[in-house]
């Protein structure tokens, strides 16, 4: 019952997160898992200093576990369920004892809890790093995502021939975009660095460093549902051997009820039958207190205050005007946006494009797995607004198509120094070709036509970026300068306000037809009586004589 | 306009009584107006109407399209924008030719192009994927990888000595040009010849590495479509290839054999960045041309107009 119930949450979060993409419905809360997670909503809520709607639902599982204890943790967390399950295959016959200093590793994910809440509270959001689901989301994301993708396309490949012979059009052309990311393999590192630790104990994770586990631990106790051993109880000691949490105290009869997921596993082992879980509404006895010494609650509370303090200590967070990443589209102003993001990737596995990338340094240790925009890589689409619907705790706000067009991410810059018409006077004029707001116009200087930035026309999209010819780094790139970075109220007033206009007007072609340099030899021939040898400049748009 | 639409009925009125005629004699309607053997047939009317009559002036599609054969429909899809932006073949164009190749007996008709831009935005708001959806044996598929694509070589080439282009082209399929009419940063127009260009795997090269307009044209050599249908019911006439950029609406479907004619009709049609050309200034037109790949001057045409 409960491996069902399990492998159903793991498979419903599996699909949400593939359901993560452009055109997801807006009635779909993809992201509802990080949503439920009470440990990322009160990490926002404490670093953002504001309520995030989306957070509250968190409340559905405080107020489940206030009524049925720590169950999330066996039924639900979907990281619980990939530990289950990966455990299963590859420590299933190894022999492990429990560890001497059990008591003491039990109060490590105690003291990560309070450092993550005070790092919270001193504006640094950092629960990230453990907690659950942001971590396998963004395992995810950044792993199981592109390998499936590889995987799915290496299947069509081998399948191909067959299709073809059997006249499947349709999947004898099938094959997927490749999403591909920055730090898959530390991402990888981390989540299988977690499973390793398996081979000491079973849920070696959930039982000591789980900070959302020891969120919940504390709020176990209140459960109704409690385990209780009857009189048959031979004192075997089955039920502890066999218990995943070491939940089950020196004395067998007695329950660590923090530590009590409610897998109920002790009553499958039981050779007696003696245990049962009645509802009850004692706290537990001496067992049951979270054991968090004054001492180690002080150290904890240091710890927090200290990583906060280093965590800020990156000369961008302070001056946030000088951030030098693009943001996506809707990101909430940087300094919010870096307490409020929770890095779980569902914003980067969304991205119908793939331009939004993890950053690692670039922002400092407070902006780890944030998301950025690399527009070299690929532009913002116009027509997807994904990324804001899908992200949990509102860093990246959700936008209509047409506020987010008007959500400037930055401005495209042309490097003189580097394009081929300024610099080697070369016909080109891809970044105006595929521009889509027509915010690049050509210029008659020096006898050629030469590309300059509308910078009220660019809304940072990085067409021109990408698409740029010049190898290696484009001769044209967006900078954050003139992003627009709003916590409320409308993009597309604000960008009115600011005399901004994206529209994919025709613009003014003209100078293409009027001041380029053209071929027009025949033109010329047909002039060449009346005009004078020198006037030469090409009057004729590319391509026509 | 109600005399000329008249007078139209009349003139379509003794073609169908001709065609009736010829139809009870050989039992082929479509010979009706082959028997003249135009070069063009330069339809005006909506979308669809002007599609079937502009086939028909052709020949009709199974002049092309033989039983059991497979048929390679090449629309221009290649950017994610709706069809008003004309940046597009119109959607009901491309379902009108794959439905007549279907009704003529083809074993299937693929839909292809390779996109510019994502191909799975591209087939949803070029909205010739939902057009085509219940034909049956149509499939609109954007191929954007390179197994998909096979080597040609190009005897004749003078800038490209082989390209790689969709397979089912190398494997007999026969192949139908299917363009939009619009303008083109690099080429001046992109119609017929210019949306060659997406049937093959490396476009960067045509534009970096070679000149373009030899390029074109080395490609018109090895790909000679059976039948090439301008659609030029709009026609973006600046801003192209990808717009946004100014729409015109000639209502017009230019259908001919040689390619080359059909464009340099095509560039007579509309003024392009506000000015008139003709074909002969168009400078891959030209060249494709000069090389013996089709004809240039429309004067020296047989065009067979119509209005439905």
């Amino acid at each position: 019952m409960r491996r069902i119930l399990q492998a159903l949450s793991l498979l419903l979060f599996s699909t949400l997160f593939a359901l993560a993409t452009y055109k997801l419905p807006d009635w779909l809360p993809a992201d509802i898992y990080l949503r439920l997670d009470p440990l990322l909503g009160l990490n926002a809520i404490f670093a953002g200093r504001e309520i995030i709607g989306r957070a509250l639902w968190a409340l559905v599982t405080i107020g489940a576990t206030v009524v049925i204890a720590r169950f999330f943790c066996a039924y639900v967390c979907p990281m619980g369920v990939s530990i289950d399950f990966l455990d299963f295959l590859l420590f299933r016959k190894k022999k492990r004892q429990n560890l001497k200093a059990e008591s003491s590793l039990r109060k490590i994910k105690y003291f990560l809890l309070v450092i993550f809440i005070i790092t919270a509270i001193t504006g640094l959001s950092l629960a990230f790093l453990m907690d659950p689901m942001s971590l396998l989301t963004r395992f995810y994301t950044f792993f199981i995502y592109p390998l499936t993708i590889t995987l799915v396309n290496l299947l069509l490949d081998l399948l191909r021939p067959l299709f073809q012979i059997l006249g499947w059009v349709t999947l004898s052309h099938l094959h997927y975009f490749q999403s591909v990311y920055y730090m898959t393999a530390i991402t990888f590192l981390i989540f299988g660095g977690i499973l390793a630790l398996n081979r000491l104990v079973p849920r070696f994770w959930c039982r000591y460093l789980c900070p959302l586990g020891a969120f919940l631990s504390f709020l176990s106790p209140l459960g109704f549902f409690k385990r209780r051993v009857n009189e048959d109880c031979n004192e075997c000691l089955k039920c502890q051997k066999a218990c995943p949490m070491g939940a089950v105290a020196e004395d067998p009869r007695a329950t660590r009820l923090p530590e009590c997921i409610q897998c109920r596993t002790c009553a499958e082992v039981c050779p007696q039958h003696a245990i049962t879980f009645p509802a009850s509404f004692s706290l537990g006895g001496e067992y049951s207190k979270v054991d968090l010494s004054r001492r180690g609650f002080l150290y904890s509370l240091a710890g927090g205050l200290g990583v906060g303090f280093l965590g800020m200590q990156t000369p961008y967070i302070l001056k946030q005007g000088k951030h030098p990443l693009i943001r996506p589209p809707g990101a909430i102003p940087e300094s919010d946006f870096l307490r409020t993001c929770i890095r779980c990737g569902e914003c980067m596995k969304s991205c119908l494009t793939n331009t939004l990338q993890p950053s690692l340094w670039e922002s400092g240790f407070s902006g780890l797995w944030t998301p950025k925009m690399e527009p070299r890589l690929a532009p913002c689409d116009q027509n997807c607004n994904v990324c804001g619907k899908v992200c949990p705790t509102q860093a990246i706000r959700s936008l209509s198509l047409e506020e987010k067009t008007h959500a400037k991410v930055g401005t495209a810059v042309l490097r003189k120094e580097m394009c081929l018409v300024w610099a080697e006077n070369k016909l080109c004029l891809i970044c105006d070709e595929i521009c889509p707001y027509n915010a690049i116009v050509f210029r008659p200087v020096e006898g050629y036509r030469r590309p300059v930035v509308v910078a009220s026309k660019c809304n940072g999209c990085g067409f021109c970026e990408q698409r740029c010819p010049v190898k290696g780094d484009s001769a044209i790139v967006v900078i954050p300068n003139g992003e627009i970075r709003l916590k409320e109220g409308s993009y597309t007033s604000e960008a009115k306000k600011l005399q901004l206009e994206f529209k994919p007007d025709p613009g003014d072609d003209k100078y293409i037809l009027e001041e380029s340099g053209f071929n027009t030899e025949e033109k010329k021939k047909g002039r060449e009586s009346v005009l004078p040898k020198e006037k030469t400049q090409p009057q004729k748009p590319k391509g026509f004589l | 306009v109600g005399k000329h639409r008249q007078r139209i009925t009349r003139r379509q009125f003794l073609k169908r009584t001709a065609a009736g005629m010829a139809l009870g004699l050989i039992g082929r309607p479509s010979f009706s107006i082959a028997d003249e053997e135009y070069d063009l047939a330069a339809i005006s009317g909506e979308p669809v109407a002007a599609t079937k009559k502009a086939l028909e002036a052709m020949g009709g599609i199974t002049r092309f399209v033989k039983k059991g054969q497979r048929v390679v429909l090449k629309p221009n899809m290649s950017f994610s924008r709706t069809p008003d932006f004309s940046a597009t073949t119109h959607p009901l164009v491309v379902a009108t030719v794959a439905q007549a190749c279907m009704e003529a007996g083809a074993q299937q008709v693929l839909v292809l192009d390779h996109t510019l831009q994502r191909a799975e935005l591209c087939l949803e708001r070029a909205g010739i994927r939902e057009a085509c959806k219940n034909i049956s044996g149509a499939h609109v598929l954007a191929l954007q990888e390179k197994k998909f694509f096979g080597e040609i070589k190009i005897p004749q080439g003078k800038v490209l000595e082989r390209v790689e282009v969709f397979k089912e082209i190398l494997d007999g399929h026969v192949l139908i040009n299917i363009p939009v009419a619009k303008s083109h940063s690099a080429t001046g127009v992109s119609l017929g010849l210019k949306g060659l260009m997406g049937i093959i795997w490396d476009r960067e090269s045509f534009h970096s590495q070679f000149n373009i307009n030899q390029a074109i044209a080395d490609l018109a050599t090895v790909i000679k479509p059976k039948l090439t249908i301008l659609d030029a019911t709009r026609a973006l006439a600046s801003g192209g290839p990808g717009g946004p950029g100014e729409v015109k609406k000639p209502n017009l479907i230019i259908a001919g054999i040689d390619p080359v004619a059909v464009d340099s009709y095509g560039v007579s049609i509309v003024p392009w960045y506000g000015q008139n050309f003709k074909g002969r200034q168009v400078e891959h037109l030209l060249v494709a041309h000069q090389r013996g790949l089709g004809k240039i001057d429309i004067d020296q045409l047989k065009i067979y107009k119509g209005t439905v």
